[in-house]
């Protein structure tokens, strides 16, 4: 590949697109900037998946650090689930060394399917339960009493300060492992399974779950790059644009976010995720039994 | 039945020491993601500055793993250490992340946390180890 001012434009615009699409649709664009980069850019599976964990650092840190500010994060609550990310991080890409690049490929576009499921599936009942003043009565389960966790933020639609305790520790924990191993294995953030999971099992309001997420995908993704680097996997002039790029396309997609309704987005994002799915699932097949299955790209 | 926890609403209050957590917290994050960026764009430039064939393959990336070149080549401005560094950089962050936490935890006394900060951070020394045997 030459490294002309065309290559590293395309390359860029590509992430930017992805980190924009990423933080419209509330997930990282690490699900986006992967299949682009291997369906389009044809790198091979294991580079675009190391390049984009290092990019997905650099969008948490972007993102992540806003909901800091806001102390609407709960540092203890990331803290605690970050023990479980990180090791399921440090499996997954220990997994990522072994595999044969057509099972990544495989079992990325099966998380694709899921996420396109999820995004159908999960139904946000914060308002109401905001308003009742749910989120503070809820009954504790041991370990999250013994880590006192609970906190309070303010939220700005409903204008009140909300208070929450936590509940299911030890069922967050385990979700929380599979997105670890999700974001070192295939190079996303994991962010959709750890949202939904505190939000669903955990009684933790959306916001803060997006928030305390958003700040442990950075260790996270962190875990996977240091073995990625430490094995050689980390192309630095394909990191660089995509790094630039989704952290540029986040940020925009993050400021436009908040004054768009997400009803038609939700059917965007079905469409893509499934031609991706389609993508990455063909060219698997393509790379083992060598069939070949019509792709745009 | 196991004991009912029903906690009343608690008054929102963060103390001084906690608040302090939160403002290093997203310092390390900003400040990180500014420099590297800084760095990636550096190189990306300088990189375009002389075009040249780089092959994207598994080879060409363990070849450009030079460490004892680096400090030379950053002297130099070559882009590959440069970008290589703003890597390293945007990695560590996270990591330094942690470490201040564990301060911070410490110097309030929040022993508990103290514990499951050091954990995450013993997983990232695991995580060294473990590469640095040579896994592959």
């Amino acid at each position: 590949m030459f490294y002309s001012l065309s290559f590293v434009l395309l390359l860029l615009i590509a992430a930017v697109i992805a980190g924009f699409f990423g933080a419209l649709l509330g997930v990282g664009g690490g699900i986006f900037i992967v299949p682009v980069m291997v369906l389009m850019f044809h790198l091979p599976m294991k580079i675009a998946v190391a390049a984009s964990l290092v990019s997905v650092i650099a969008t948490s840190n972007a993102g992540g650090s806003s909901y800091v500010d806001q102390h609407i994060t709960n540092l203890r609550l990331g803290m605690f689930l970050e023990v479980a990310t990180t090791i399921g991080a440090l499996s997954g890409s220990v997994l990522a060394l072994y595999l044969k690049d057509w099972l990544m490929l495989l079992i990325f576009a099966l998380m694709l399917a899921y996420m396109g499921y999820a995004a159908f599936a999960t139904r946000n009942v914060d308002d109401e339960r905001i308003a009742a003043g749910d989120f503070a009565r809820a009954r504790q389960d041991r370990l999250s009493a013994y880590l006192d966790l609970h906190g309070s933020y303010h939220d700005e639609a409903a204008d009140r300060v909300v208070n929450y305790v936590v509940t299911g520790a030890p069922t967050g924990m385990g979700v929380a492992y599979l997105a670890g191993m999700a974001s070192g294995l295939l190079g996303v953030g994991g962010g959709v399974l750890k949202v939904s999971a505190m939000n669903a099992y955990m009684n933790v309001p959306m916001k803060v779950a997006v928030g305390t997420s958003k700040l442990m995908i950075g260790v996270t993704a962190a875990v996977g790059s240091i073995l990625f680097f430490m094995a050689g996997l980390i192309h630095f002039y394909v990191v660089a644009p995509v790094a630039l790029g989704t952290t540029l396309g986040a940020t925009v997609g993050t400021l436009v976010m908040n004054r768009l309704h997400s009803a038609s987005l939700k059917w965007l994002f079905a469409i893509l995720i499934a031609y991706l799915a389609y993508g990455m699932l063909a060219k698997a097949l393509n790379i083992q039994f060598h069939l070949h299955w019509p792709v745009l790209a | 039945m196991p004991q009912e926890k029903t906690s009343s609403p608690f008054i929102p209050k963060i103390s001084k020491a906690e608040q302090k957590i939160y403002a290093d917290v997203y310092d390390v994050l900003l400040g990180g993601m500014l420099l590297s960026t800084v760095l990636f764009a550096a190189g990306v430039a300088l990189a375009l500055i002389h075009p040249h064939y780089i092959p994207l393959t598994h080879d060409y990336v363990e070849r450009n793993y030079n460490f004892s070149q680096v400090v030379h080549g950053l002297l130099a401005l070559r882009p590959g250490p440069i970008m290589l560094v703003a890597t390293l950089l945007l990695i560590l962050t996270p990591v330094s992340r942690v470490l201040i936490s564990i301060y911070a935890f410490y110097a309030s006394r929040d022993y508990k946390y103290v514990v499951v900060t050091g954990l995450v951070f013993l997983v990232i020394v695991l995580t060294v180890v473990l590469g640095s045997l040579g896994l592959q």
